[in-house]
């Protein structure tokens, strides 16, 4: 059996929660990354982030939520993202964004492309094979930083396998609201 | 939101906001004595001076669109789109300056930088301020400036730096238009028109502390004080971006008088 229209809704809903505050750490790194082209490139994809949230947000408007509705992840998900954006050196902040970040965010959209129902949840379909697609060329962006910075000293392998154990310990990102709670709080 | 102190830095007994981050390979002026400012097209040297200024203006406005961003999350979706949307730009336009200065066989670095703006625009605390100082204002006169540039690098053969210039000006255009839309809805809020009011002063009494005194000279030996930084308003992409009329003929009149209502982004 597929999700409900509730479950859809809380995961793009949430996924656009998750989009926002990635464009905001992005957004806070570049006056404070020294080299240019780290600074370009995260500046670029500020946009590509900005536009991902958006058609999630437009997408809760179809599932029965509020336009550009978003929903925290649960606490450990905020906790990982925290910890990313409390990084400082350039380096660990282009493979924490480029090398953990992205990459689990597609594993996301392809664990929910696996257990919705492609008809039924079409829209949402197209959405998120849209937005691993566009993530697929960010990371692409980034090896390509890394290649135009020949001089960026690595990050430590066991910073991004850290982020990726981190982040795959958490089963569902996604806090499933008690349906009268959330009318009442509405 | 106040500015922490330790994030500030004082010019000419005016307190801004520190630099941003730049690489070593940089040497960071604080003030037009610092900087290179001959305007010669006709000279490779100042036409690679000057991209490489231009080069890191448009970081510095990749950086304060960046922080806005940061610094206002509350502020309305649509807006916070135009703002990304910007910073994707503001990158291409650093691009197409440092490729031109490459062209041209300089080099990342290789001139002094400054970050007049950056340093203004951070020490506004609110949302309405920042659009109408960097946006109206800033950008604004960015439009006038550009038009003037590119066509002098035509006027004197240089048709692939004019392109740039006109590429991005193009651009510019709907960053002051977003701006003009959105302070006019502001525009309704006593408390951001008082906002608004405080930072054009404050943006002001900078610009007029920092600029150049008798005796100033750049690094290369020009009298700025002497400089004539007259530019023509650019009226056509000044109403594509919402200038009315009247706000249009208030500029040329200010303009009569030497009133600072603009500055050029070759001066940022």
């Amino acid at each position: 059996m597929g999700l409900s229209v509730r479950e859809r809704g809380e995961t793009v809903a949430t996924l656009r929660w998750i989009h926002v505050r990635l464009m905001e750490t992005i957004a806070s790194w570049i006056p404070t990354t020294p080299e240019m082209e780290i600074k370009l490139a995260f500046g670029t994809h500020v946009w590509d982030l900005a536009q991902h949230a958006d058609a999630l947000g437009k997408r809760t408007y179809e599932l029965r939520m509020p336009l550009q509705h978003s929903l925290p992840p649960s606490d450990a998900y905020q906790a990982y993202l925290a910890g990313i954006a409390a990084i400082t050196d350039s380096a660990e902040r282009v493979a924490a964004f480029y090398d953990a970040v992205l990459p689990a965010l597609a594993r996301r959209y392809a664990d929910y492309l696996s257990r919705t129902d492609q008809l039924l949840d079409a829209p949402t379909v197209r959405i998120f094979k849209h937005i691993a697609a566009e993530q697929a060329r960010m990371i692409g962006e980034g090896d390509d930083l890394r290649r135009e910075l020949a001089n960026l000293p690595a990050a430590p392998r066991a910073l991004a396998d850290g982020l990726k154990q981190q982040e795959q310990a958490i089963a569902d990102f996604v806090v499933h609201r008690d349906e009268k709670t959330e009318a009442g709080a509405a | 939101m106040a500015v922490d102190p330790a994030k500030t830095k004082v010019v000419r007994g005016v307190t801004l906001r520190a630099d941003p981050a730049r690489e070593d390979c940089f040497v960071v002026s604080q003030h037009e004595t610092e900087m290179v400012s001959e305007r010669d097209y006709n000279s490779p040297a100042a036409v690679r001076s000057i991209m490489h200024r231009e080069y890191n203006n448009e970081v510095q406005n990749t950086e304060i669109a960046a922080q806005m961003l940061v610094d206002f999350p509350d502020a309305p979706w649509e807006l916070r789109m135009e703002l990304a949307r910007q910073c994707w730009d503001e990158t291409r336009h650093a691009r197409m300056f440092l490729r031109r200065v490459i062209e041209l066989g300089g080099r990342k670095g290789e001139s002094p930088i400054k970050n007049g703006d950056w340093a203004i625009i951070g020490m506004i605390e609110n949302l309405p301020g920042r659009l109408l100082v960097q946006h109206r204002l800033f950008e604004g006169g960015v439009m006038d400036s550009f038009k003037q540039v590119a066509r002098g690098f035509r006027e004197h053969g240089d048709s692939r730096t004019a392109e740039v210039y006109e590429t991005i000006l193009a651009d510019e255009i709907q960053h002051v238009r977003f701006a003009n839309q959105w302070l006019r809805r502001f525009s309704k809020e006593p408390r951001a028109v008082m906002q608004m009011a405080a930072a054009l002063n404050y943006a002001h009494g900078v610009l007029r502390a920092l600029s150049p005194k008798d005796g100033d000279r750049s690094l290369d030996d020009v009298d700025l004080a002497a400089e004539d930084h007259s530019i023509e308003i650019n009226t056509e992409d000044r109403m594509h971006a919402g200038f009315t009329q009247a706000e249009i003929a208030d500029l040329v009149r200010r303009d009569r008088h030497g009133l600072p209502a603009k500055r050029t982004g070759a001066t940022a």
